[in-house]
């Protein structure tokens, strides 16, 4: 089923094109989106997601053209994500991001002004997500005391919150020890399970080439390469793109 | 002729704003602090010119010295607080310098300093002539401001452009950082451009002084709001915005109020524009997005 | 000291409390820094007056009057936020105050500077509340009434959103949190809560005067809340009870008390931002400590 269609995108930052003609469609599936330091990755899922407006193309999201949407509008469609630079609430408890998350339905509305927060199925809820990331030991650390790696699994329970159809994933595995990068690989695998499809940001070959199904290269701002993890690596462009970086 | 004569007033007051807001420009580019306090700098400067001219008498000295003292007031300024809260978030700064900004102003008007009466600043025109041509026409203290804006822009633009000093700002401008670790002196070249931007706003106090014959502890409350206006209006930090902006504000006063009248004080003018600049183009009017 | 001067005191203090809570609301739940609330505080304070001298109305109608205009009047003015930097908006701030108190001072309607007196004491119920201990009944339940709207704010899901925008508003809006909107609010309510505390201020003072709503009003305000701890509770409580009695403990801090308010500014800045019972300030650890299974009273707070 597609969920995701980037159409042509293009997107210029002043006289500078970051992203060339892009297209690409989600299946269900774990997506990999991979390529060279600047290939314009990041670029991509600020433009799928909202923050960014795209100078020519389209997303369509269920059948609905998405991107002149706002980043809080994309998240009411069932689109979460996270974020390359970790940004989890720093001052709240790792409960209490998880709790922002749950909110999501309110905020559009008045009732955010009455409704309490910390009611017991929430809870509930949260104690579900935090089951599922293995957070739950830290739910009453503040998230600025977590270590970088926790907070990048916190960040995906916030997302988780959401209650998302779609999870962007922004290199989820960048700086983490390989223990850590596995338990990272597994809990992906385990979310998609559950019927989230799933598109990671990747610089780590080996990690993206193990998890996904499908990888999607970007080099340059171009799409140079799309199929399965073994039909990419043995791609002559993306050899070139890999070798001609070093 | 009126129309003339308006224009002559704006250009002189816009001689006063280019000054107050030169300084304040120079401080954000380097540190990105709105640096409120600038107005006690101003009145400082305002001061020192009263008191020096009605000891010695002559108006040179006294803006000299007005200056000298504004400069190293400014400098004080940055080494008290400013200096530690170079990381911090930038209201933080922002905070401070709204708390000296109150502080001096209070403390300005206690008997012992300025006390809260007005003082006269009967320095004339410093013995200039009057001019008046068909084009301009200008009374001593006029040509006076302008003499004196011209020249110290001058030197500002020699300094900014032609030494290692101006270079060394332009580098922090850009990126503090990467200005140290390329060996510039950060903190010898940040006091630099406090003294001379805290010197800009205290030559600017005695000459508006001067002008208005009228010194008082809260005469840079307006002007120091302006110069925000102004430097809001001509993109942060561009100094060439800010004089751009200085005459324009300047203008757009001297007609508001000879063709409109008093609906708003004028001084509400610059506030609705500074509101309605930041709702639609915050970036200034030369700012790029 | 009579006892009738103390009461005018405390009166003040309970005026200053909801002021400082209200203001919190704003900058230290949204995060958005203001120096213009004595505009607010005016605006509450003038919709009364004019209300009650020039129309004659009840107490409790310029009261709801004040109310509602002032938080109509927050919300338009907080549009500006909307598309400013953080440091912007202070300048913003600064410039509504100036503004505010130019229309007070020159538009005839409110009489300049010469003000709007002979404000009648409050009628509810048939008492009248003429000031002493029933006025500062009056106002103290208008403290507690605030400080209840704060408090359940900071339990509902906007008290959470506030949270997170004053966190990182990218963030937020990764959770669906639309700044612009929860700003408007913090603007709004603010405002309100501000306009009520001015209508309690002009009926109690009966009369007010443009210099009354001056830019140092905001800062005494802003010190008020920044010297208590900003974003949690007890903060702007402690904050106005202290920065209100002090100048009045002392003849001496009565002549220097803007030089005071922005000395506290600048030294809390330097070494206490997050304020003195702030939650990561050496009294309130030191506090805590003394009292132990204190750990949940760590969660209210939003610094």
């Amino acid at each position: 089923m597609t969920l995701l269609e980037v159409k042509h995108i293009s997107h210029w930052f002043g006289g500078l094109q970051a992203l060339k003609d892009v297209s690409f469609q989600t299946q269900d599936e774990i997506l990999g989106l991979i390529g060279p330091n600047g290939a314009g990755k990041t670029t991509l899922f600020n433009v799928i997601s909202g923050f960014i407006t795209p100078t020519k193309g389209e997303v369509i999201y269920e059948g609905q053209r998405i991107h002149h949407l706002r980043p809080y509008q994309t998240v009411r469609l069932g689109m979460a994500r996270t974020f390359q630079i970790v940004k989890p609430f720093a001052t709240l408890t790792v409960e209490e991001n998880v709790l922002t998350g749950l909110g999501m339905p309110y905020y559009p509305t008045s009732k955010a002004l009455v409704q309490r927060y910390k009611t017991a199925p929430n809870l509930e809820k949260v104690e579900e997500i935090l089951t599922t990331t293995h957070l739950k030991e830290y739910r009453e650390f503040p998230a600025a005391k977590l270590p970088i790696g926790l907070q990048r699994r916190l960040e995906i329970a916030r997302a988780l919150a959401t209650q998302p159809k779609l999870l962007l994933l922004d290199e989820p595995a960048a700086g983490l020890v390989s223990q850590e990068a596995t338990e990272l690989s597994d809990l992906i695998l385990a979310l998609f399970h559950q019927g989230i499809q799933i598109i990671v940001i990747e610089h780590n070959m080996r990690f993206a080439m193990n998890l996904c199904q499908r990888i999607v290269v970007l080099n340059q701002g171009e799409l140079i390469a799309h199929g399965t993890p073994s039909e990419v690596q043995n791609n002559e462009k993306v050899i070139n793109a890999y070798l001609g970086q070093e | 002729m009126l129309i003339l004569q308006n224009l002559s007033d704006a250009l002189i007051l816009a001689c006063t704003y280019i000054l107050m807001a030169a300084g304040l420009t120079m401080v954000y580019g380097v540190l990105k602090v709105l640096h409120i306090a600038h107005a006690s700098v101003y009145t400082v400067g305002a001061f020192i010119g009263v008191l020096v001219f009605s000891w010695i008498g002559n108006f040179w000295l006294a803006l000299l010295c007005a200056m000298l003292i504004s400069g190293v007031f400014g400098v004080l300024i940055y080494r008290s607080t400013y200096f530690y809260l170079l990381n911090a978030p930038r209201t933080v700064p922002l905070i401070a310098s709204v708390g000296m900004f109150v502080m001096f102003t209070d403390l300005l008007q206690k008997n012992f300093l300025m006390g809260p009466y007005q003082r006269a600043f009967p320095a004339a025109g410093a013995g200039l002539p009057a001019i008046q041509t068909t084009w301009l026409s200008l009374t001593p203290k006029q040509l006076l401001i302008l003499l004196v804006t011209l020249g110290l822009l001058v030197l500002l633009y020699f300094l900014l452009t032609r030494t290692r000093l101006g270079l060394s700002w332009q580098a922090a401008s850009m990126d503090r950082e990467m200005a140290a670790a390329v060996g510039i002196n950060l903190n010898r070249s940040i006091a630099a451009n406090f003294f001379l931007g805290s010197a800009l706003a205290g030559a600017a106090g005695v000459l508006v002084g001067v002008y208005n014959n009228s010194v008082f502890a809260t005469m840079g409350d307006l002007p120091s709001y302006k110069a925000f206006i102004i430097i809001v209006l001509g993109g942060m930090g561009s100094l060439p915005g800010a004089i751009l902006a200085s005459l324009l504000l300047a203008i757009v006063e001297n007609f508001m109020v000879a063709s409109i009248g008093y609906v708003l004080p004028r001084d509400s003018i610059a506030f609705l524009v500074l509101i309605l600049m930041l709702m639609f183009r915050p970036n200034g009017l030369l700012g790029r997005e | 000291m009579s006892s009738g001067y103390i009461v005018t005191i405390f009166t003040f203090v309970a005026i200053y409390i909801s002021l400082a809570l209200s203001l919190n609301i704003l900058t230290g739940y949204a995060g958005q820094i203001s120096l213009g609330h004595a505009a607010f505080l005016g605006i509450g304070a003038y919709t009364s007056a004019v209300l009650a001298v020039r129309y004659g109305l009840p107490f409790w109608v310029d009261f709801l009057a004040a109310v509602v205009i002032t938080g109509i009047i927050g919300t338009i003015l907080g549009l500006p936020s909307l598309r400013v930097r953080h440091d912007f908006l202070v300048l913003a701030t600064m410039g509504v105050n100036f503004v505010v108190v130019s229309v007070f001072k020159y538009v005839d309607f409110f009489r300049g500077a010469m003000g709007l007196v002979n404000i009648p004491a409050p009628t509810i119920l048939g008492l009248t509340f003429r000031g002493g201990a029933p006025y500062l009944t009056l106002t103290a339940i208008y403290a507690l009434l605030t400080l209840a709207v704060c408090w359940y704010l900071s339990k509902t899901w906007s008290g959470l959103a506030f949270h997170a925008i004053r966190n990182d508003e990218d963030a937020a809006a990764s959770v669906g949190v639309g700044s612009a909107r929860y700003k408007i609010y913090a603007f709004g309510i603010s405002a309100a809560l501000a306009g009520g505390a001015g209508s309690l201020y002009a009926h109690f003072l009966g009369s007010v005067f443009p210099d009354n709503f001056v830019f140092v009003e905001s800062i005494g305000m802003l010190s008020m809340v920044i010297f208590g701890g900003i974003g949690t509770l007890r903060g702007p409580i402690i904050g106005a009870i202290f920065l209100r009695l002090m100048p009045e403990l002392f003849r001496f801090i009565q002549d220097y008390r803007f030089t005071l308010y922005g000395a506290l500014l600048v030294l809390m800045m330097l070494f206490q931002p997050m304020g003195l019972l702030g939650k990561d300030s050496w009294l309130w650890k030191f506090s805590t400590r003394l009292l132990p299974g204190n750990r949940t009273s760590m969660r209210e707070e939003i610094p």
